[in-house]
């Protein structure tokens, strides 16, 4: 099976040296993948890489076989690529229906119009129908976390990668978020996950990838991942997971 | 003093058209820019030339040294800032400085240091309740409130509007919303362009041409940018007034040679105080 | 032509001096000066109206004149830092020195407003022949060239030196260390302003009269272009940043024999566009100057 979106042999980083020291990931079509690992492992600058946020120092990142390497972070949205950073993921001083209508208009330009997808999106996001006026900047923070997960979805697209959503989310919203995210992925969007609430995150997920000190440890079914008592020889990369 | 307060109004209306644009490009692209001053000077000159020297009425040469400069800037832009965009806040601005000397200068080269008018109609000045008022005042108000509300309507009706509030507010994210950065980049220089022109002729039509003109506004107008709160084109609107009226109804206290003091003395009052201003986000650069 | 060279060679003194106070402030400190024109004018008028109202010698007049605009240049970053935007910090010294000059040209009954100050005494000037005077003057500005490079150099080494490089590469962490930024960054920009102050006296030494005219952008530009032709923080690099402008400068004298078209006042304008397209072209394509950096470079 193919993946939808592909990462081979991946380096990057902010400064001198590299964070991600050749990164092999995949995330298959129709799935969710959760990426774990301790701090620093490299979980999300492996996704803003992703995103197109940094520049891949090496390696390939392909979309359905179409290599993105050389599109902008834009560009690389149009090609079906959503992404919600953990922290800052909405535009404060524009109102809800403003970051909405920017998702809109920017997200899918030059696609087809069967991508957007309001109502489905609506549907899924009945909270914000009654914040439309409302500033961005004066959500509480469960609010701006859906607003910004609307948002990636308005325009559909075909992956959807998420960083630590869950992150400071009160119980309520976390397992709504993680009810959303199933919701989304069975119409179909592929998703990616990075996050820190290990085991909510895998029960959902089909595949859990280890990511630690830059590279990929493990690669394995979710529900073996959830198995084991101890997720730190993992990230140590003496566990008995190929 | 209801006179000066007029006066300062009329000098904060005029204020407002750079404000916005100084506000526009530090919230796009993050540095404030020196050269605005020397950039309503060359197009008011523009203006000039299409006006007292081709003999075009004074709104078609603004119209078209408005555009004119908006395509010069976005060209100016492309040739000294985008080359620089990744070095930093400093590199520009010491970048901005020089291209306002070049600006100036050419200015200064083209037409002399002596002082030049528009060729408008002389018209008697019409009282109003004790105020003293003139027709350039009158056409800079109408002219000044209809460009601010074009542009109310552009940043929160239009997408690209939307699009350069998104920028100003979250760079990366805007990115990774699909917005392009060069385009927004290039339309905000056009703006701001056509703003500062407008800007630019209104001063010449209140004082007079000389190419210190645009220059001697500098310090008044990031005022009140800054006042209003850096990236926020209402507070751009409001800190133009505010400064206008402080800094003219000051001249009943100051000396007015020294009226530059005022917005001086602003800057370090708002800097201590409040330094994102009245309407401002505190900008936290990542 | 030897007597020009000489001139020329004062006129590069005195701006190397004037690009290493720049330098100082802004490649080792950090600190944007874009009021250098009105320190440096407050500097030449400090001292010539020492001499001329106090009687005060040349010795005294100058330290004086270090003394006011360092002063003055205390205020301004103390005031200016307790927010430490290095933006807001350019547009105010920008409008700090604007005032100085608005002040030199207004107050009449001190600076003699637009008509300034003639007569302005130089040091020993009773004692040495006229004619001799320029070599004097030469040797005396590159005595005081000499001394500021090995005061910055010293100060480059001392225990403060090492402080302010800790301010500038991480200023957070620096706070943190207990250091007190602020009174660091004041400093600093104090001792530029002071030697701003020696090279605004040298100028009333050499042209011995002084108006609001001899201050113009041009001056702001000269400084920022020496800096960066010799690149930031090195200090040698200073010196011959300023020769190199002087250069530029002085060659686009002859181009009034090459166009006699033009006026003074496009010839004025012509050099002003030069030095700015260069400074432009400088930052683009050599913003390391044209120095090898001989600091040692921490890679991070």
């Amino acid at each position: 099976m193919s993946g939808i979106l592909r990462a081979t042999g991946l380096h990057a980083g902010y400064g001198a040296g590299d964070i991600l020291k050749g990164v092999d990931a995949e995330l298959a079509t129709g799935r969710i993948v959760t990426i774990i690992g301790p701090n620093g492992s490299g979980k999300s600058t492996l996704i803003k890489t992703l995103a197109g946020l940094l520049p891949a120092r090496q390696g390939e990142i392909e979309l359905e076989g179409e290599r993105l390497n050389d599109l902008s972070a834009p560009k690389r949205v149009r090609a079906g690529i959503a992404y919600v950073p953990q922290e800052y993921n909405v535009f404060r001083n524009l109102t809800v229906l403003e970051n909405l209508k920017i998702a809109r208009e920017f997200m899918g330009a030059g696609r087809s119009r069967e991508r957007v997808l309001d109502d489905e999106v609506a549907g899924l996001f009945p909270e914000l129908a009654a914040h439309h006026k409302t500033q961005a900047g004066n959500l509480s923070g469960g609010q701006r976390q859906m607003l910004a997960f609307a948002c990636a979805l308005t325009v559909r697209p075909k992956v959807l990668m998420l960083d630590e959503p869950s992150a400071g989310l009160s119980p309520k919203y976390m397992s709504d978020v993680f009810d959303k995210v199933q919701r989304v992925n069975a119409i179909g969007v592929s998703i990616l996950l990075v996050e820190q609430n290990a085991r909510e995150a895998l029960r959902i997920s089909h595949t859990c990838i280890v990511l630690a000190g830059g590279r990929v440890r493990a690669v394995a079914p979710a529900g073996e991942v959830l198995g084991m008592k101890d997720l730190n020889s993992l990230y140590l990369g003496d566990a008995t997971l190929h | 003093m209801l006179q000066t307060t007029f006066n300062g109004i009329i000098t904060g209306v005029i204020m407002t058209l750079p404000a916005l644009a100084v506000t526009l490009l530090f919230g796009v692209l993050k540095f404030p820019n020196f050269a605005v001053g020397a950039m309503m000077t060359v197009a008011a000159y523009m203006a000039f030339a299409l006006n007292a020297q081709l003999g075009w009425p004074l709104l078609p040469a603004t119209a078209a040294a408005a555009v004119a400069m908006g395509v010069l800037c976005i060209g100016i832009d492309s040739v000294t800032f985008k080359p620089l965009r990744e070095r930093g806040g400093i590199t520009l601005m010491v970048a901005s400085l020089g291209l306002g000397f070049i600006l100036e200068n050419i200015a200064r080269f083209a037409y002399g240091n002596s002082a030049r008018s528009f060729a408008i109609e002389l018209a008697r000045p019409f009282r109003f309740a004790d105020i003293r008022m003139n027709h350039e005042q009158m056409i800079t108000l109408g002219v000044s409130t209809a460009a601010m509300i074009l542009m109310w309507l552009l940043l929160t009706r239009s997408p690209m509007g939307r699009a350069m509030r998104a920028v100003a507010d979250n760079p990366s994210l805007a990115l990774v919303r699909g917005i392009e950065s060069p385009r927004v980049i290039r339309w905000t220089w056009f703006i701001a362009g056509m703003l500062l022109a407008v800007g630019g002729v209104l001063i010449g039509m209140d004082r007079a041409l000389e190419p210190p003109m645009g220059s001697n506004y500098l310090i008044s107008v990031f005022a009140a940018a800054i006042l209003g709160g850096l990236g926020s084109p209402l507070g751009a609107f409001v800190g133009a007034l505010v400064i206008g009226v402080v800094s003219e109804l000051s001249t009943l206290a100051v000396p007015p040679n020294y009226r530059i003091g005022v917005p001086l003395c602003a800057i370090a009052v708002i800097l201590v105080f409040r330094p994102q201003g009245l309407f401002g986000q505190p900008y936290i650069r990542r | 032509m030897t007597s020009y060279l000489v001139l020329l060679g004062i006129l590069v003194c005195f701006s190397a001096i004037l690009a290493l106070a720049l330098n100082f402030q802004w490649g080792l400190g950090g600190m944007v000066n874009f009021g250098l024109t009105g320190f440096y004018a407050l500097g030449a008028y400090a001292s010539a109206l020492f001499m001329l109202k106090a009687g005060a010698n040349s010795f005294f007049a100058v330290v004086g004149a270090m003394a006011v605009v360092a002063a003055v240049c205390a205020v301004v970053a103390f005031v200016t830092l307790r927010v430490t935007e290095e933006d807001y910090f350019a547009i105010v010294t920008l409008g700090v020195g604007e005032m100085l000059r608005l002040v030199a040209l207004n107050e009449d009954w001190l600076t003699k407003g637009a008509l300034g100050l003639t007569g302005v005494p130089r040091p020993f000037g009773d004692l040495i022949a006229p004619q001799y005077y320029q070599y004097f003057l030469l040797a005396l500005a590159l005595v005081l060239l000499l001394a500021t490079l090995w005061f910055l150099n010293a100060v480059a080494r001392s225990p403060f030196g090492r402080l302010m490089r800790a301010v500038r590469e991480d200023d957070v962490v620096a706070a943190t260390l207990g250091k007190n930024v602020l009174w660091v960054r004041v400093r600093i920009f104090a001792i530029g302003g002071g030697i701003i102050g020696l090279a605004g006296s040298m100028h009333g030494f050499y042209y011995q009269y002084i108006d609001p005219t001899q201050f113009s952008n041009i001056v702001l530009a000269y400084g920022f272009m020496a800096v960066i032709a010799g690149g930031r923080g090195a200090h040698g690099g200073a010196i011959f940043g300023a020769a190199a402008v002087m250069a530029l400068l002085e060659g686009s004298r002859f181009l009034k024999d090459l166009v006699p078209a033009l006026d003074s006042d496009q010839l004025a304008a012509i050099r002003i566009i030069i030095i700015g397209v260069g400074l432009i072209l400088l930052l683009i394509y050599r913003p390391q100057g044209f120095m090898r950096e001989y600091r040692l470079k921490v890679s991070t």
